[in-house]
This record gives structure tokens, sequence and C-alpha cells, in this order.
């Protein structure tokens, strides 16, 4: 049934493609530009924004803790959302949708109001635990992610493979370590995968209570689009690009994870 | 004979589904998820809800009791009604732009060769793991003043010297309908899929164009994925901040950076929580218009499709 789609549908997908892909490629072209501003088109050649941005410490840092909260808030996660998913697709558990609704309603509420209604809290008490208010609030938003994906397999495990194996001598722990967890793991992965995805991408909850040594990636990303005029920031967005797409490589080619997900 | 059954219910019902009811066990597992969510996520924003009407900032000096001051303020001030119906405009108008895109792209997903189907997926939903500021950026470099759409109108002799459109509302547009589209293509080409082929088919061999097979199947059928996709981009388009900061600047706020300007630069708590509180509102109620009245409007039409 390919030939339900006419020529003029192809060539409308192929522009709407191309004009999907540009916002991409045009800060990787002038990356590595070979002048003091930024420019279209890029004039040389020149790695130099690169040494320049990977050698810049401030970058070097914000990468860092990224990366570190992004870890510690997917281990969170992990911790609260897997059992969490398995109490909601196996057990009979009083309020099940209105607990659903708790559950899911972080995607629901605007980020950037979570975020406010988190300082508010994180004042009153009187907090200054930067690093502790910024794991609690992108755990709040990566949870239904975590727990989406492991309900999600849990659903789909085959109850008479775990009853077998009990009925042939089976332990508990052992039915739940070869029998159960490797068909959950799939959902455990994506959920991880996502969560530290969501958690190193997030800007609207983070804009509230970073401060100079808390800055996570996309913070410093919009400080130097505000500040710098140089084609360091095309250097950066470039990194990050190709940041996305060994993390599209390794999800689909290495997890066999469909990012397709992401977006449903 | 009723020793040995018994045995072997006593052995496929793992050891600690003995000690502890089902039901005990579920809400242990669940238990402290609930408790995070309800202290983090539902009590700090009902509180947020609450501060927005118990509370004044007048002459600088908070006023407690309870007011519907902050909202009548946000009503009656020209600029920030001006920023309310921008927002409600330009998430409208994202959304509305953003399923006339789509439409093509879930086709060519749902309809097209696995091959097709698999890069049209890729391509649109890969985006979604370019942090969004990068995505802004993109569209920064190419309708600022030096811009790369600068550079192309030019160098075909289309315009001599193109108004740039980095800082106008158009910039915030066509970032957000980029930034969003995933969350539309998706839902659809996933409608799309669930349609039987063989009502196109049928309309095809009796003779439809492939323009009436979309307006009379295609579309109609696939409306509960068009109304999940249209509720997905205008609540995220609206509650936008980072988007709108880099392409419309200081010129085209909309409401999220209303909420920052109040809380950071000003201090006033319950009017930031106001405009918050409004943009809950906006966000809950076109979610029930698009996916409790909508649906149900069309349930009618598409009972089968779903």
């Amino acid at each position: 049934m390919n030939n339900t789609l006419g020529w003029p549908l192809k060539i409308v997908v192929a522009i709407l493609l191309v004009l999907v892909v540009a916002p991409l490629v045009v800060p990787v072209l002038m990356a590595v530009s070979d002048t003091p501003n930024i420019v279209f088109p890029p004039r040389g050649f020149t790695l130099k924004w690169f040494t320049k941005v990977l050698q810049n410490p401030e970058a070097q840092a914000s990468f860092g803790f990224s990366l570190q909260l992004a870890g510690v808030v997917t281990l969170i996660s992990l911790a609260l959302g897997v059992p969490a998913a398995a109490a909601l697709a196996r057990y009979e558990i009083p309020g099940r949708n209105l607990i659903l609704g708790l559950v899911l309603s972080p995607l629901v509420v605007p980020l950037i109001v979570t975020g406010v209604a988190l300082l508010q809290l994180f004042a009153m008490l009187g907090s200054r635990a930067t690093f502790m208010q910024l794991a609690i609030g992108h755990t709040v938003v990566c949870l239904p992610y975590m727990i989406r994906a492991v309900s999600g397999a849990y659903v789909l495990v085959n109850r008479s493979l775990e009853d077998a194996a009990s009925v042939m001598g089976a332990s508990p722990l052992m039915v739940a370590l070869k029998v159960t967890w490797p068909q959950v793991r799939p959902g455990v992965l994506a959920g991880t995968v996502f969560s530290f995805i969501v958690s190193f991408d997030d800007y609207p909850i983070s804009m509230w209570m970073a401060d100079g040594a808390h800055f996570p990636v996309p913070l410093y990303m919009h400080k130097l689009i505000e500040l710098s005029f140089d084609p360091s920031i095309a250097a950066v967005a470039t990194l990050m690009i190709f940041f996305a797409l060994l993390l599209i490589l390794i999800i689909e080619k290495v997890f066999g994870i469909s990012i397709a997900r992401l977006a449903t | 004979m009723g020793a040995v059954t018994g045995g072997i219910a006593a052995v496929s019902a793992p050891a600690w589904r003995l000690r502890l009811p089902d039901n005990a066990v579920g809400i242990l597992l669940i238990a402290p998820t609930v408790l995070f969510l309800l202290l983090c996520f539902a009590w700090p924003v009902l509180q947020m809800m609450a501060l927005s009407l118990t509370s004044q900032v007048v002459d600088g000096a908070n006023v407690e009791g309870w007011t519907l001051g902050n909202y009548v303020r946000l009503f009656s001030t020209d600029l920030y009604v001006r920023v309310l119906l921008r927002t409600v405009r330009i998430a409208g108008a994202a959304s509305l732009l953003s399923a006339l895109l789509a439409y093509p792209l879930a086709i060519a997903i749902a309809r097209g060769s696995p091959r097709m189907a698999r890069w049209v997926t890729v391509v649109v939903v890969a985006p979604l793991l370019v942090n969004v500021v990068v995505r802004s950026y993109g569209w920064s470099a190419i309708l600022n003043r030096t811009g790369a759409l600068a550079w192309l109108l030019k160098s075909s002799g289309l315009a001599d010297n193109p108004t740039p459109l980095l800082y106008t509302e158009w910039a915030v547009l066509i970032a957000c309908i980029h930034v969003y589209l995933p969350f539309m293509v998706m839902p659809l080409a996933t409608a799309i899929s669930r349609i039987d082929r063989s009502v196109e088919e049928a309309a095809r061999i009796a003779g439809a164009t492939r323009t009436a097979t979309f307006f009379r199947i295609l579309l109609p059928l696939s409306l509960p994925g068009l109304s999940v996709g249209i509720s997905l981009v205008f609540s995220l388009a609206a509650a936008a901040y980072v988007t709108p900061q880099i392409l419309g600047g200081n010129l085209s706020p909309l409401l999220g950076t209303l909420v920052e300007q109040q809380i950071v630069s000003l201090s006033d708590w319950p009017f930031g929580a106001a405009i918050s509180t409004m943009l809950i509102v906006i966000v809950l109620g076109i979610n029930l218009v698009f996916l409790k009245l909508v649906n149900r409007r069309f349930a009618r039409w598409t009972g089968s499709a779903r």
C-alpha cells in the first residue's frame, strides 16, 4: 500500500522535514565560521570556538553539574517509581484513579508553575540546600515518565510464566529475578533514559532554584545567548546537538527503545 | 488430594504474600511516591493558588486577607490583558498551524512504507532530545537580521532589505510550532494508523480522489488524535518561557515571562501566584474542552476507529 502516498504529499513531507532540521543545522554551520561575529553564510573554517568552549571552566562545571543532577534524579525516580509502577499494575489499591491522577498531574500542570510553587515552599521552609531543591523539583517531573514506562512493561508481564516457575519450585526471589525482571527490564530502561533526559534538559524548574554554584547546562546556554556574540554560542549549541544525536543512536541501537515514545 | 492441591496453592503464592494481604503490599509499594507527590507537588501548588486569593501587595506591603484583588488587577490592567491575549493567540495559532503541518507527516508515518515511517518518525521526534534552548537559538540564528533567512532572501533576489523577524510575535510563533510539533504528529499518526485501511481503499475504488478521501475519511476519523495534539500543543505553548524569551525578547512576553518578572524582579508573590493560577486554569480548560467535550461530541463518528 505504499502507493497510497501521492508525490505531492511526498514533496510536502520532504519540505517539512527540511524545516524541522534547519534550526539544528544552521548553528552547526555557524560554529565553524572564522569570524569574530556570528554570520551566515559562515566564512572560513576553524575549530577554535569549540576549543574555547571546551576549555571554559564555567561550561565544564555546568556540564558536570547537569550530569550529576540528572544521575541523582534518575536514581530517586527509580527508587520511587519502580515499586509504584508495580503497585499500580499488580495490586488493587484503594483510590487507584485518584492516585493515578496525582502521579500523572505533574505532566499537566505547567512546569514553570510547578517551579514557582516549589520555590515558594522552599522559601517558606527557609531551605538553602540548592542541590536538594533542584533534585526534588526534577524528580516531581521525571517520576511520571518513569512510572508510565515501567507500569506499561509490568502490565505486559506474562503471569502464567511466573506461576509456572513457582509451581516448579522456584523461590519468590528466583521468580522475581529470573522471570519477572527480564520482562520488566525494557520498561525500566526506557524510564531511566527518559528521566535522565528530562532532568538534563529541564529549564522551567531549574530557573527558579539554580544559583551560581549549581548552574545546569540549559541555563548556562541561555546566559551565553544573552551575554556573548561570538560563534562560541553556536559551538555550544553544536556540541549539544551532537550530544543529542549520540543519545538517539545509543537509545535506538543499543537499548532498542523507540524515541517516539518521548512524544506520547 | 486436598492436601496436594493445597500444597500447590501454597507454593504458587509467593511466601511474602501469605504474610501480608495483597492490599497492604500494594499500598506499601506506592506510599512513598504518593507521599512525595503530595508534599512536593500537590501541596505547594495548592498553597500557591491559595496565596493568590489570600494576600495582596499594596504599595509594596503585603496585605493579608481574602481578596480577588490580584485577579482584578490582572484583568483590568491593559499591559497584563495584552500579555494574556498574546499568550492565548500564540498558543492557539501554534496548535492550529502545527496541526496543519502535522497531517502530512502523520500520514507519511501511518501510511508510508516502513522505511519512510521510521525515517519521518526519527526526524520529527529527534529534536525533542535537543535542548529547547538550543532549538530556540537555532531559530534566532535563522531569523535575525544577518541570519540564514535574510541571506536566503537577499541572495535569491526576493527581498533586498528584509525586515528581521527576530523579536516579533512571528518569531515566537514559528519556534513554538517547531518545538511542539512532535506532540501533534505522534498522536495524529497513532490515530491515523488505527483507521481501517479498507475504508480508504473502498473510497478510492468507488472513485474518490485523494483529497476527498482525506476530508471525508482520514480527517473525521483522526479527530481523537487531533484533539489530543491540540490540547498538548496549546498547553505547552501557553506555558512556554524559554522560547518566547529567546525569540521575543522583552518586546513580546507571554504569561510565563510575566510570572518570572513579578516574582524574581518585583517580589510580588501573590500576583505571581495569580498569574500562575491563571495558567493552570487555561491549561485545564483547554484539556477539558478538547479531551472531554470534543471527544464526546465526535464519539458518534469515530466510535469504531478509537
